[in-house]
């Protein structure tokens, strides 16, 4: 007998002839995240096996299985012949110590000489008979002894499901390039993104020496949480320090994040193209800071002439979105209190419904071109 | 590269880990062992401990008790000695002893804070108001580590035991031991110090007590520091303690002369249109405290790095904590506390360093100031 985990994929078995395209890509990935365990990763129909590995290690495996999208469920078990003997063995050491259980038998070899009732029947009957502080409840047991017997020979015997990601193998959907801050918003957004199968590469903006050192760590920290579920693999950043110097010079004080937030998604549009990704992806939530309502959104679309500019957090509440970090890991590191965009250029009262013909006036008084062309010479790009 | 911020830490001392290196390597025995090993280890120990608190305080009255730092010291005395009524303290004091006061008020101890001077110095008259019969604790700061500012620590607790002897007078020293001349008059029961701010390591500090005050221990053990602080004593740290101390109290008073010429020198040095002075003219030798107002210190600070010259700063740009709650309370305006920047020496600060620090201090302030119109 040896230990095994189970890995159950999600909706991949809906794609139809590109099924085989999204089994390779899991199977890398899986590959990918559990780099560095011995193990093995087996396919076989409809699930995966991870084998060989060391026993002990099985709850790093599980860690590592859970944070891996495509993965409906997992499941810790044991591997044996299928000889009866051999499947009470296991059977014994992952049923409960007492209360209520029922055998529940999956037969895919028909030659096996018991089916799938009488299976239940003789392994349930073996249990009670050595443990009296046991009792089968077929309707709604407090445990369950799962049986999976195989057509090569082998049974599978483990206890429980437990839930994975679900969501669909990341590097099956394209590519994007996420906006990211040092806040909650963002890293979720690209996480998101990611459970549907995009592969998410990541732009952050600052303008230092007026941001600091720890804000841009930050993020580098962000973007790694973030590279464990969406295959990010490196961080650009890019300084609109002179950006903002010369929007405070020359413009009007509270169109400073109108103009800002056009000027980076014209960076992030060129940059996009130059590293193959598909679409830009940011964190914005409808209203929920001045420069995210729809007229705000209007006039950042407005710039970018030919990507999709995906923002799935659009109709979430705050508290949804934390929720959310929390779940992926990264709500500790969001609100460290480093500012990532610091206070120093930022109005008093921001123009929360800008008019089109306004912005417009307002760049019209900056040599857009040549910003965008300086700001660009910063790039630095951060391996993850 | 010119480091000015050694009121956050200085260098270690290179000669004195060097001389401490044995216990890092072949003295590594426990200085509780009963072997030949343990016991030298003790009695060296033991004599860093004298030599230690000799250099402040008479050896016959009072002890020093190891500790890793200077915030625990200060949190043995808070905690220890305002178990009870209330606790007067300044609103010029190190975070050691303002967040411990917080905690204690939490836990239902009154906690009174005297107003401070534009200086950063307590207003005494208005501390010795607070003090009443109930009051079990008071606490003020030596040399503020913000501003500077001398607090005639002798004068005070003598006027507090005047008016309630049975009140424990604890200082935060750790701005002033080895650094200005310090004798603690029979009136002071507490003072807490540091190695790190005199070429010693992080991690190692002390607590000086008068021998018959009464004080528990925060941590409890295996009774080392005579059952006032358990652990295994941290025996490299101390000893390079030990000879930093050496070295700093043998150069102390001729550094502090030196300083005070060269912190004038810079001052004087400093464009006067956008700098202004926080730091009073008889405070440290080794902190002059400006503002550039108008201008984010925080911002400043990382310009000037980039420039050559570390300096701290007592505004950040987090929303939180904005600005210091020292300064606030010396009563300056929000564009003063946004430009703060603290230049603090060592004794091996040069007037060279002080003249160079001056012109990239003037040329950085001045890129900001235009850059920001």
């Amino acid at each position: 007998m040896e230990k095994i985990v189970i890995i159950r994929y999600a909706e991949i078995h809906l794609k139809g002839k590109n099924r085989g395209y999204f089994e390779r890509v899991f199977c890398v990935n899986l590959e990918r995240a559990l780099k560095g365990l011995r193990h093995e990763l087996r396919r076989t129909s409809g699930r995966y096996l991870v084998e060989a590995f060391d026993g002990e290690r099985v709850g790093e495996i599980c860690d590592r299985i859970s944070r891996v999208f495509g993965v409906h469920s997992y499941s810790v078990g044991l591997k044996t012949e299928s000889d009866l003997d051999q499947i009470y063995a296991c059977a014994r050491l992952v049923a409960p110590q007492s209360g209520t259980f029922k055998v529940d038998t999956h037969r895919a070899d028909k030659k096996f000489p018991l089916n799938s009732m009488q299976l239940n029947a003789e392994i349930g009957g073996r249990l009670l008979g050595e443990n009296p502080a046991l009792k089968v409840d077929v309707h709604e047991p407090q445990a369950y002894v799962f049986l999976d017997v195989r057509e090569n020979g082998s049974t599978l015997v483990f206890s429980e499901f437990k839930k994975g990601l679900g969501g669909m193998p990341v590097g099956t959907a394209g590519k994007g390039l996420l906006l990211i801050s040092g806040g909650i918003d963002s890293p979720v957004a690209g996480y998101l993104m990611a459970k549907r199968g995009m592969t998410v590469e990541c732009l952050h903006f600052h303008s230092y020496p007026y941001t600091n050192e720890q804000a841009k760590e930050k993020v580098v920290e962000l973007t790694r949480i973030l590279s464990r579920y969406a295959g990010t693999a490196k961080l650009r950043t890019v300084k609109v320090t002179h950006i903002q110097e010369s929007i405070h010079e020359k413009c009007a004080p509270e169109f400073m994040v109108t103009l800002l937030r056009r000027f980076m998604y014209r960076i992030a549009e060129r940059l996009a193209k130059k590293i193959g990704a598909q679409c830009l992806i940011t964190g914005e939530s409808l209203g929920q800071v001045a420069s995210q309502t729809i007229e705000g959104i209007t006039s950042s679309d407005s710039v970018v002439e030919s990507l999709p500019v995906l923002r799935p957090l659009i109709g979430f509440d705050k508290e949804e979105i934390i929720e959310r970090s929390m779940q992926m890991g990264a709500y500790e590191t969001s609100v460290l209190p480093f500012e990532d965009c610091c206070t120093v250029f930022l109005p008093e009262f921001p123009v929360i419904k800008p008019k089109m013909a306004d912005i417009l006036a307002e760049e019209g008084k900056l040599d857009t071109e040549a910003l965008l062309a300086e700001a660009l010479e910063s790039l630095e790009v951060i391996e993850i | 590269m010119i480091y000015f911020d050694n009121a956050a830490t200085t260098r270690p001392s290179a000669r004195a880990l060097e001389a401490a290196g044995a216990y890092l390597s072949e003295c590594y025995f426990n200085p509780s062992a009963l072997y030949g090993g343990g016991v030298a280890v003790s009695r060296e120990i033991a004599a860093a401990r004298k030599f230690l608190l000799a250099q402040v305080a008479d050896p016959f009255r009072y002890e020093l008790i190891f500790t890793s730092c200077g915030s625990e010291a200060d949190n043995q005395a808070l905690f220890g000695c305002a178990r009870r009524g209330n606790l007067v303290t300044t609103a010029g004091e190190h975070a050691a002893v303002y967040e411990s006061a917080q905690a204690l008020k939490a836990r239902g101890i009154e906690v009174r804070y005297a107003p401070l001077h534009a200086d950063g110095s307590v207003d005494g008259a208005a501390l010795l108001s607070l003090v009443d019969e109930k009051t079990s604790l008071v606490s003020v700061i030596h040399v503020n580590n913000e501003t500077g500012a001398v607090n005639d620590i002798a004068a005070l607790a003598a006027q507090v035991k005047k008016k309630n002897p049975r009140a424990v007078f604890h200082s935060d020293g750790v701005q002033a031991y080895g650094k200005i001349p310090v004798r603690l008059s029979d009136d002071v029961d507490l003072y807490s110090v540091s190695a790190h701010k005199i070429g010693g390591l992080k991690g190692t500090g002390a607590l000086i007590r008068r021998k018959k005050l009464a004080l528990p221990p925060l941590i409890y053990g295996g009774g080392q520091e005579g059952g006032m602080r358990s652990g295994t004593e941290n025996v490299f740290g101390i000893m390079v303690f030990y000879h930093a101390a050496r070295e700093t109290f043998a150069a102390a008073e001729q550094a502090g002369t030196r300083l005070r010429e060269v912190r004038e020198r810079l001052w004087d040095a400093l464009d006067h249109g956008i700098f202004t002075r926080i730091s009073p003219q008889n405070g440290t030798p080794y902190i002059l405290t400006v503002s550039a107002a108008g201008l984010r210190g925080e911002v400043l600070q990382r310009m000037l790095a980039d420039g050559g010259l570390m300096a701290g700063t007592g505004s950040a740009c987090s929303s939180r904590h904005r600005f210091s709650r020292v300064l606030s309370a010396c009563g300056y305006p929000e564009r003063v506390l946004d430009g703060v920047l603290r230049l603090s020496f060592s004794p091996q600060t040069t007037r060279e360093e002080a003249d160079a620090a001056a012109e990239i201090l003037n040329r950085t302030a001045t890129d900001l100031r235009e850059r920001m119109n």
